[in-house]
């Protein structure tokens, strides 16, 4: 086999029947019996990319974008209604269970270790279901153990467990049987700001070592940028944006955020793309369109007015350029 | 591959035996109590029983036989795959998902989750009620075991095919544990209450038949023919059921089908 | 209790009424059932008729006295379920702070529910026990058991609520709802009317609210004129206050614990 991409979608779609909302009144309701129905909802729409082993790919989208549905077509959970998926080479719906053995999966909103008992028991249950060798898996487990500083934590019943320590495990779990390819849905959702941060510089290291391809889907931007270099944005079911992140942010930003405090109590700047975004007495926000008029430029006009005490140059946050991109979207014109 | 099957399920079993007692006076409580509650649901029969000897043949004997039969392999049912009641949940909400991404059978996975505590009640009274009934001699011990085993088979096959009516219809759930529990609620009364109609019924769609009056005659008079009967038919009903979820998992729509998507 | 306060809980049994007239499919998972359990007793005792009957009743009557006992269990709904997961996920905490008590609310609730289940479990009962018997019982029976069967039906589920109001103190309450049911099913004479059990039980069974919920109000039908509607009536205002007690006192003392404990 040549070296093929990790993961391989051609005109993948998949729509699902949803029932109407109900009726109301005796009538109504018989009636929506008897006709039973439905609603055709398309999810994931003709979307066709690719991802070369070894990439850490970031999945956006809004709610209802169609992200989980394709992550689960990918995992072979739900079969596609047209178009082809390969994944590692094989086609998920009809090689699930050979896929099973090289894929790794984490749902976010759900669990894979059993509730009662510590997550040491789940890990030695998954060495059965992907039958690997025991001495070899009690290996493994210690050495991912130590790797996600699990600690005491694997003897310790998942109940008791925090919702950080939980996902940490969880991700130990998908990653027992040596993965070639790791599915993460939300997998940092609920988590507070430094148990997020441990989740991201982990998943960060464990593929950069073991050459794991990833794709994750997230909310938090911060996941994105933390872990993955590319990102392919869908929105309705269809592609919207695939490229590396930092290009993801030049190619929307071309604005940049500037904050000036300043020994005058007011600044006056009237110039060509450069908008106030607020000022209060020494202290100016502005944005600043970089193609019109560039940062010199601005930074000058305001020294001939009065001396700048102190200064702040940002990019918006990518969310704001992830909102900008659906925002462009529903209008029609998407740069690339 | 049939060795780590075996190994897998044999896992699966244990691990969901020490989830279950995990949490020991939950444990304790619900199996006591259920046995409370066989004992007590039996005053009813026996209370009957004081006045009238026999009914259509039956004798209170038989009865409590019958009750320990059924419960006995209810109980086994619970307790090795307490996840078939489960399995309507398991479908609409979704939580297969996991379990489709290991590489390992997904019946067998789903089934094994959730064992019941009060199931390990349900069997301990059952055995209780069996012996007590006074009927059995020790040599016939593992005809009991046997007929247990097939009448827990039926109970299991049953229980998936009304729950896999999910993967069809979307929210099941009430039906289909009605449909279960009156499976159970016919097994338990003796089989000559029932006739016409309702007999095919009893040994058809909901077989009450085979898990509750044919072990009983088997037990009352062993035969080679009857237990072969059993057998064959636990068989059938369980190769029914792995087909009719298999189908189903083809329709499988992650708890997204009948809801939004995201 | 002023208008108002009517008004309030009024509003919690329509909201769960119109709710349980959308979702009717457990209520007619409970209309199957009851009627394949009427079809099973029917046999049953015509079967034990066969053998020489042994109350001074005609097979037909114990029909009716099952639809009856089994009308009053069935339309109380199980909340004890509901009020269990409220209390496992910490919800009750946050509704001490309104305005409405916790416990009538549930009972409200719980009252909703019941006044749509009964009606059409009440059919059920009638439509299947006349097709099973081909015979009523006279007119003035069923009079007296339709009002005194709801009132009953009601204050079992107030016992439901109290025995949901247990998951403050046990992790499951579903074993003592199990045995609390069987106790029901023997004390109460649901299948079997009392005087068939023995004498010690019969004696335990009166020392208990179940008698009076279950089998006082249904035997009206078996015509033996063992109860009168006077004592029917002052047994059932009896055991409806003791239920209302208890239960508010075990609120009280859930509420104590929990907010000295914290939630």
């Amino acid at each position: 086999m040549p070296r093929a991409a990790a993961v391989e979608l051609d005109q993948l779609s998949k729509s699902f029947r949803v029932r109407r909302a109900r009726s109301t009144g005796v009538a109504a309701r018989l009636r929506d019996l008897f006709s039973g129905e439905t609603q055709t909802v398309c999810a994931v729409d003709k979307l066709s990319f690719s991802i070369a082993p070894g990439e850490r790919v970031a999945f956006i989208g809004p709610n209802g974008a169609g992200k989980s549905t394709t992550l689960k077509m990918l995992a072979g959970i739900l079969q596609p209604d047209a178009g082809d998926v390969r994944v590692l080479g094989l086609v998920p719906s009809r090689q699930r269970r050979q896929l099973a053995f090289q894929i790794g999966t984490v749902f976010g909103q759900r669990s894979q270790l059993w509730y009662q008992l510590p997550p040491r028991d789940t890990f030695e249950l998954l060495g059965r279901v992907y039958e690997v060798d025991a001495p070899e898996h009690r290996r493994r487990i210690d050495a991912l153990s130590s790797v996600f500083d699990l600690g005491t934590l694997v003897n310790t019943p998942v109940r008791h467990l925090s919702l950080g320590e939980r996902m940490r495990c969880e991700i130990v779990a998908s990653l027992l049987h040596s993965p070639r390819m790791l599915f993460l849905d939300e997998p940092t959702i609920g988590l507070d700001v430094s148990a997020k941060a441990t989740i991201r510089e982990l998943l960060w290291t464990q593929s950069e070592q073991e050459r794991v391809t990833l794709l994750l889907t997230s909310h938090d931007t911060g996941d994105m940028e933390r872990v993955c270099t590319r990102a392919i944005v869908i929105n309705h079911g269809r592609l919207l944006w695939d490229g590396p992140i930092a290009a993801l942010r030049r190619s929307y930003l071309k604005a940049k955020r500037v904050t000036l405090w300043s020994e005058a109590e007011h600044l006056e700047l009237t110039l060509p793309g450069v908008r106030v975004l607020s000022s209060g007495a020494y202290r100016t926000e502005l944005e600043i369109a970089l193609e019109i008029t560039p940062l010199g430029q601005v930074v000058d006009a305001a020294l001939r007015q009065t001396a700048i005490r102190d200064m702040a140059i940002e990019d918006a946050p990518l969310d704001e350029v992830i909102r900008a991109l659906y925002a462009t979207a529903a209008t029609g014109s998407v740069p690339s | 591959m049939v060795a780590d099957n075996v190994s897998f399920t044999r896992a699966l079993v244990a691990t969901n035996f020490k989830a279950t007692v995990a949490l020991r006076g939950a444990f304790v409580i619900q199996v006591v109590f259920m046995a409370l509650n066989n004992f007590t649901f039996f005053i009813f029969w026996w209370a009957l029983m004081q006045h009238v000897t026999t009914l259509r043949g039956w004798q209170l004997g038989d009865i409590q036989m019958l009750f320990g039969m059924v419960a006995a392999a209810f109980g086994l049912t619970v307790t090795v795959a307490g996840g078939v009641r489960h399995l309507g949940r398991f479908i609409e909400d979704g939580d297969l998902d996991t379990l489709l991404t290991q590489p390992k059978p997904v019946l067998v996975n789903a089934l094994g989750l959730r064992s019941q505590p009060s199931g390990f009640g349900d069997l301990v009274s059952g055995l209780i009620f069996i012996v007590w009934s006074g009927q059995i001699s020790w040599s016939r011990l593992p005809i009991v075991v046997v007929v247990i085993a097939a009448s827990a088979v039926i109970f299991v096959a049953c229980g998936t095919v009304f729950f896999s009516l999910a993967f069809w219809l979307g929210r099941v759930e009430t039906v289909a544990t009605q449909l279960w529990e009156l499976l159970v609620t016919f097994s338990l009364y003796p089989e000559p209450l029932f006739g016409g109609t309702l007999r095919l019924l009893l040994f058809t769609v909901l077989p009450a038949g085979f898990v509750g009056y044919l072990p009983v005659r088997i037990l009352r008079a062993p035969s080679l023919a009857n237990v072969t009967i059993l057998m064959f038919v636990a068989t059938g009903y369980l190769c029914l059921a792995v087909l009719i979820f298999n189908r189903g998992l083809r329709r499988y729509g992650s708890g997204s089908r009948f809801t939004t998507f995201g | 209790m002023s208008a108002g306060t009517i008004a309030k809980y009024a509003a919690f049994s329509r909201i769960s009424a119109t709710q349980a007239g959308r979702e009717r499919n457990e209520l007619y998972g409970r209309m199957a059932f009851f009627a394949v359990i009427l079809g099973v007793f029917s046999s049953l005792w015509r079967a034990v008729a066969e053998a020489g009957m042994p109350v001074a009743a005609d097979p037909k009557s114990l029909v009716w006295y099952l639809a009856a006992t089994e009308w009053i269990l069935l339309s109380a709904p199980p909340i004890h379920l509901e009020i269990q997961e409220a209390i496992r996920r910490g919800d009750v905490v946050y509704r001490l702070g309104h305005p409405a008590s916790y416990v009538l609310a549930e009972f409200a609730t719980g009252f909703g529910l019941l006044a749509v289940r009964a009606p059409f479990l009440g059919l059920t009962a009638f439509l299947c026990a006349f097709a099973f018997t081909e015979w009523t019982p006279p007119l003035s029976a069923l009079l007296i058991v339709v009002p005194f069967g709801f009132v009953a039906s009601t204050v079992i589920t107030a016992l439901y609520l109290g025995i949901g109001l247990l998951a403050f103190w046990l992790q499951d309450v579903a074993p003592v709802y199990w045995v609390w049911q069987k106790l029901m099913f023997v004390l109460g004479g649901l299948m079997l009317p009392l005087e068939l059990y023995p004498a010690f039980i019969q004696r335990a069974a009166a020392f208990t609210p179940f008698p009076s919920l279950l089998a006082a109000p249904a035997s009206v039908v078996l015509g033996t004129n063992a109860v009168t509607p006077g004592a029917l009536a002052r047994n059932l205002v009896i055991w409806s206050g003791v239920t209302a007690i208890a239960v508010s006192w075990m609120f009280r003392r859930a509420v104590s614990t929990v907010t000295i404990n914290g939630g």
